[in-house]
């Protein structure tokens, strides 16, 4: 692989890699509080639609992904009424809030765009190189030349790390997560911490999609987020419930992704469906051997108050 | 008299169609220790809930130095200087002691978590109370006793006026109970009131400055230590006379039935619960072993009874044997199913319980029927869960179903924990008729065992004193290892010092 084949791998690894890492980073939040929000999906084609009709609307990509934000929050919330407030099944509620994200994210975009949807251009995230960094051979223009979206990854991997492991809020919302009896004897409230992280978990997926629509495709199509939102659940699990773990997992992830584009060249004549699940079988491997040696935390989907017992 | 640190008036509770708490009302002092006594089911546990906030009343008030306690849940409570051991203990295992201490609390400067703060504060309460910790461990790896201690100090680092502790002696060794007392003297020496949930009558005896005694959810008795004495407090709890019966006649050994041979078991957690473990067990004998919560006895209880196999070692278990687990809910009776479909469970293969391939349900519940009259099951109706009944009641109906399978070897795990006073001392009596080949409850058909083959039992039990009076062996169960108990030392004294000096070995 010579320099150019090299950065335009690493560029287009960290590219595939930001919206998984920030979709992954919400869910370590909502799942360390106990509450496996299976709605992330319909959280992130919710953001990226957001993320279009905003950008498209004001033309500024900055708004689009605050709309994309808010497109993201407001499907958690729903997902955060039916599963924490009314205390139904979590998998049952996320897998509704994903399928019916995906068809209401049809719906609007054929309103506002018809049924044919021309090919919609949108004005998108600009690429902010770094001073300096940007400058280096090779990794320069990979890494430290991408959209802020891809920044705030990086940075909210450490920033959640320190909150959960280093603040009174982090510390209630793990005991949340793993035995919410004994943090409701200590006076925590556990499902305004359950809301509220999954809240959170939905505003990281909407700015993911936004990402999508807006850094990554400049364009919105129906299914665009093409399972990102299942796959930031196992990114979550390959990163062991830890956000700084979880992003490199993404990075992992990104980097398969990379790789499969470039085998897609490489062997042209095996039919580029095999090579597409590469990235999947080697999540799949990696999921098996890493999956022994970390845990859960272990209130996941359990519903508080316990819905049988006294 | 001073104000009252406590009081609940005529406090009502109901949870669907059982009346909980019916005129219960509570009335304690600042620099006293308070005993709630009740048997199983009496509602002590659902006041000291609705105390603590966790449940609103239906009828009733609260006052807590003389000030209402609004229905605000645990946080109000808490506010109001409630402070409450629980007896499952409310700890997150996975986090180390101090982060489970801070848990709740507002402890950290702005929104950093001040960890070093609470290891300060927790070994200054360490040096006053004297209940040694060790703040950075995770609660996981921690001892029952240990973990009761975290309970302890978790509730003392919020300064409460009032501390609760739900039946803290179950889970402790005689000295270690000693050692609670001696704590807890120290606190009300402060002007703190403790409330302690108890039902073993000397030990509370020992302690308590004043009783209150709950029946029925109805407050029956409330009086200064001075003025009570066993037997009337006793007489309180029940309602009627009860007569101690007299020592069991130690058994001849019979036939051996079972054998264990330098059996080590893993638990759970992967980790040795049991090591080297050798024991014969015969026909008409009950061996009794006792030892604190979490030494190994449930691990035991379940290679014994042929539920888990040893990982090394060698086991002889006979045809039948009966488990009585002490967690009914897992390994003895299904919650969602009724009566005769728990009967059938235990006896879907006997002949006079099938037709054929098909279940014999007139017989079963025939059976059912038997066992809820002669072990008084209370049920709400005859298609009840089992998850309606209380647990004292659950315990009566699966101790029942074992007993009439006339099981070769029967594995009970304290069995009279959750029972009252009258349904405990009848167990009792019925484990002895058994081991002297009576008829005991073997007419339920199951079996073709002659009666006067009785079988052999063991009796796991956290209450030394039952198993000093039953067991015609006894042992006790430490770390996972299993010491008989010399006949100079068949007290509970030298059997708490055989427990104590296996623990630093």
């Amino acid at each position: 692989m010579d320099a150019a084949a090299l950065q335009a791998f690493l560029e287009a690894s960290v590219r595939l890699a930001a919206p998984l890492a920030l979709a992954a980073l919400g869910e370590t939040i909502s799942e360390r509080a106990g509450v496996i929000n299976i709605g992330l999906e319909g959280s992130i084609i919710g953001g990226a639609l957001g993320g279009a009709l905003g950008a498209l609307f004001t033309g500024s990509p900055g708004a689009g992904v605050l709309a994309g934000a808010a497109a993201g929050t407001a499907i958690a919330a729903i997902f955060a009424l039916f599963a924490v407030t009314l205390n139904a099944d979590q998998i049952i509620v996320g897998t509704a809030v994903t399928l019916g994200g995906l068809g209401i994210a049809g719906v609007v975009y054929q309103s506002v765009f018809g049924a044919t949807g021309t090919a919609l251009t949108l004005p998108t995230l600009p690429a902010l190189p770094l001073p300096g960094l940007s400058a280096l051979p090779v990794i320069g223009p990979a890494l430290f030349s991408q959209a802020w979206t891809t920044y705030l990854a990086c940075l909210l991997a450490p920033a959640l790390w320190y909150f959960l492991f280093r603040t009174r809020w982090g510390l209630d919302l793990r005991a949340v997560g793993e035995e919410p009896g004994a943090a409701d004897a200590a006076g925590i409230r556990v499902r305004r911490i359950r809301f509220l992280a999954v809240l959170g978990a939905g505003l990281l997926a909407g700015i993911a999609g936004a990402h999508l629509a807006l850094a990554h495709a400049g364009t919105f199509a129906e299914g665009m987020s093409a399972g990102r939102g299942f796959i930031a659940i196992a990114v979550v699990v390959l990163g062991r419930w830890n956000p700084l773990l979880v992003l490199l997992a993404s990075l992992f992830f990104g980097a398969a992704s990379a790789l499969q584009f470039e085998l897609q060249a490489v062997f042209a004549n095996v039919p580029y469906q095999l090579l597409l699940a590469f990235p999947y079988l080697l999540t799949l491997a990696a999921l098996a051997g890493w999956i022994g040696r970390s845990r859960a935390p272990a209130a996941l989907a359990h519903p508080w108050p316990p819905r049988s017992g006294e | 008299m001073a104000r009252a640190a406590v009081e609940m008036r005529s406090v009502s509770k109901r949870f669907g169609p059982i009346e909980a708490l019916a005129d219960a009302s509570l009335r304690a002092y600042p620099g006293e220790v308070h005993a709630l006594l009740g048997e199983n089911g009496a509602g002590k546990t659902t006041l000291m809930r609705v105390l603590c906030g966790a449940l609103a009343p239906d009828g009733g008030e609260v006052l807590v130095e003389n000030r209402r306690l609004p229905p605000g849940g645990t946080r109000a409570a808490a506010a109001a200087g409630i402070g409450m051991v629980h007896q499952h203990f409310a700890l997150v295992p996975s986090l180390t002691v101090a982060e489970n201490v801070a848990l709740g609390t507002r402890e950290g400067s702005g929104l950093r978590l001040a960890l070093d703060r609470v290891h300060a504060r927790l070994a200054e309460l360490e040096r006053v109370t004297g209940l040694p910790v060790d703040a950075g461990a995770p609660v996981a790896g921690l001892s029952v006793g240990a973990k009761q201690r975290v309970e302890i100090l978790k509730a003392l680092y919020r300064d409460p006026r009032v501390l609760v502790l739900d039946e803290p002696t179950t889970v402790l060794g005689p000295q270690e109970v000693d050692w609670l007392f001696g704590v807890l003297r120290s606190l009300v020496a402060e002007g703190r009131t403790v409330l302690l949930i108890g039902h073993k009558l000397d030990e509370i005896l020992r302690v308590a400055d004043r009783v209150t005694v709950l029946r029925r959810g109805r407050t029956v008795l409330a009086q200064g230590r001075e003025t009570v004495d066993a037997p009337g407090l006793a007489r309180a709890m029940i309602g009627r006379e009860t007569t101690r019966a007299a020592g069991a006649a130690r058994a001849e050994a019979g036939e051996r039935v079972a054998r264990v041979e330098a059996v080590g078991i893993r638990g759970d957690d992967g980790r040795m619960a049991a090591r080297d473990v050798t024991l014969d067990i015969h026909r008409g004998e009950i061996v009794g072993i006792g030892g604190v919560e979490g030494n190994g006895q449930r691990e035991l209880a379940l290679v014994l009874s042929g539920r888990l196999p040893p990982a090394a070692g060698s086991v002889h278990l006979p045809a039948t044997v009966s488990l009585i687990p002490q967690d009914r809910s897992a390994g003895g009776l299904v919650p969602g199913f009724d009566l005769a479909e728990n009967m059938a469970l235990a006896f879907h293969d006997d002949r006079a319980h099938r037709r054929g391939p098909l279940i014999a349900w007139r017989a079963m519940r025939r059976t059912a029927r038997q066992i809820v009259a002669r072990f008084d099951v209370r049920t709400p109706g005859w298609r009840a869960t089992a998850r309606s009944l209380s647990g004292g009641n659950q315990q009566k109906l699966l101790v029942g179903r074992e007993l009439a399978r006339s099981p070769d070897l029967l594995v009970a795990e304290n069995p009279m924990r959750g029972l009252d006073i009258a349904a405990a001392a009848f167990l009792r009596d019925k484990l002895v008729e058994l081991k002297g080949g009576g008829p005991g409850e073997g007419d339920a058909g199951a079996g073709g065992r002659p009666t006067n083959a009785p079988p052999g039992i063991v009796l796991f039990s956290t209450d030394l004193d039952e198993v000093l009076d039953l067991g015609d062996r006894v042992f006790v169960l430490v770390r996972g290892r299993l010491i008989a108990v010399p006949e100079e030392e068949r007290n509970p004294a030298g059997m708490g010092r055989l427990m104590l000096g296996s623990e630093r070995a």
